[in-house]
């Protein structure tokens, strides 16, 4: 219960954060995506049915406040659920490296899913040219970020367990 | 069969959930008309949390701002630099509300010029994604707005309501790829479509190949789409593009509305004239 109250709580942190901060960033329209950071961590460190979950709840969310259809990034963030899930079972992604390349692929991969479905079920109008104007710098400051998110997620998680152990 | 399922259980989860946001996304697709309860929740839920934020985030913008021009005064004399500091905090302020002062009050002169309900309402937040262009404004269904109303600003042509909660709505800006809105050219009165083109503002599709469009042509709305009122400023024209093969030609518009740095907007009910056009051109309405 608490690690999903710290879920939802890093949630409702990261969407306030795209939602109004960085526009007010000198960022040139780019909004790098920190629920993905999230969705990656759930990847990395959340093996359950409650992680896919979780991951698909981000992307709904953000679907939610965003001018896009429901479902766009709900798909996407359960498809980079899924690749870093995979991953993280067949490959070493503990270190800080193979995480910040993870996080910046996912983020690219996130991008290239939303745009495919857009392309499939709406118009494109402007979107290759948002696409490549924003992509790098989005995946390059979201796996900049990803580092001291992560820490702070699992130091988290660490209290969070070490007082339900004491309990 | 079982232990398959039970050692699969997380893969069989994420591929259900993918299916099953294919199928969202191609309701969604289908019928934009209807709301989301989900969404609509999460949105009336955050409401207060962004408008916090986002004053927050706007006062610490224009401290920040205010600081930069101090620095230079600062190093002079200690004493002056704190005088000058109050004075400038003070002054900024009374920058900050002769601003907000002007801005609403050309808001006010705009709306009297309106016909029907209308609504002033402050932009609590932004589209989370650079792939979209949407705004959370802080009125919602409670102070009467609704879905399909034509949201705009004193410079010309926003978006419309495209979701409600209680007491908040997310407005599609014309720069979005999903928005249309029916619109003329007013020195020619060439009619066609202007869709959003995102980064690049919007473009106007459908304008047949032998129209007079030039650069610089004022583009304002036909009021044909049951939306947005006629002759309402849309953009000015940036570039006409007759490269295309075909009967028609496309022009790059430039929003006349200051969309990124917007802070208030007007939400306008639309009138019984405005509807009654929109049932008439039936075919040419906007995408929802």
């Amino acid at each position: 219960m608490r690690t999903f109250l710290l879920y939802l709580l890093a949630t409702i942190a990261a969407l306030l954060v795209q939602s109004t901060v960085w526009h007010w960033l000198p960022l040139g329209g780019a909004i790098p995506d920190l629920l993905l950071i999230l969705c990656v961590y759930l990847g990395l460190h959340q093996h359950t049915v409650g992680g896919a979950l979780g991951a698909f709840f981000l992307g709904y969310a953000q679907d939610s406040f965003s001018g896009s259809a429901i479902g766009l990034n709900a798909f996407a963030m359960s498809l980079v659920f899924t690749v870093v899930y995979l991953t993280s079972r067949r490959l070493w992604v503990d270190n800080a490296v193979s995480k910040v390349v993870l996080v910046f692929l996912a983020s690219v991969i996130k991008t290239l899913v939303v745009v495919a479905l857009i392309a499939i079920f709406l118009s494109t109008d402007g979107l290759w040219t948002t696409m490549s104007r924003h992509t790098m710098i989005e995946a390059v400051v979201a796996a900049a970020l990803s580092p001291p998110i992560f820490a702070l997620l699992a130091r988290t998680r660490q209290v969070v367990a070490e007082e339900q152990e004491a309990a | 069969m079982l232990e398959f399922i039970r050692r699969n259980r997380i893969v069989l989860t994420s591929g259900s959930l993918l299916l099953i946001s294919l199928l969202l996304v191609s309701a969604s697709v289908r019928s934009r008309r209807r709301s989301d309860p989900v969404a609509t929740l999460l949105l009336e839920t955050m409401r207060p949390l962004q408008v916090l934020v986002s004053d927050s985030v706007g006062a610490l913008a224009s401290a920040w701002s205010r600081y930069v021009t101090l620095v230079g005064v600062r190093a002079e004399n200690e004493t002056l630099r704190r005088r000058v500091a109050e004075l400038e905090q003070s002054a900024g302020r009374l920058v900050e509300l002769e601003e907000t002062n002007q801005r609403l009050k050309e808001l006010l002169g705009f709306r009297s010029t309106l016909e029907g309900q209308t609504q002033t309402a402050q932009v609590s937040g932004r589209d989370p994604s650079s792939l979209f262009q949407s705004l959370t404004i802080d009125k919602g269904e409670h102070e009467g707005v609704r879905k399909g109303f034509a949201v705009l600003s004193p410079f010309g042509v926003v978006g419309h309501v495209v979701a409600t909660s209680a007491h908040a709505a997310r407005v599609l800006l014309i720069t979005d790829h999903n928005s249309g809105v029916d619109a003329i050219v007013q020195r020619s009165r060439a009619r066609g479509i202007v869709a959003g083109a995102l980064a690049d503002g919007c473009v106007m599709k459908y304008l047949q190949r032998g129209e007079d469009v030039q650069v610089g042509d004022r583009v304002a709305t036909s009021g044909l789409d049951g939306i947005f009122p006629r002759g309402m400023p849309i953009g000015e024209v940036a570039d006409v593009s007759r490269n295309h093969r075909g009967l028609l030609q496309v022009a790059e518009i430039k929003p006349s509305a200051p969309l990124e740095r917007i802070e208030e907007v007007l939400v306008v009910a639309p009138t019984a004239q405005v509807l009654e056009a929109g049932d008439a051109s039936e075919p040419h309405a906007p995408a929802p």
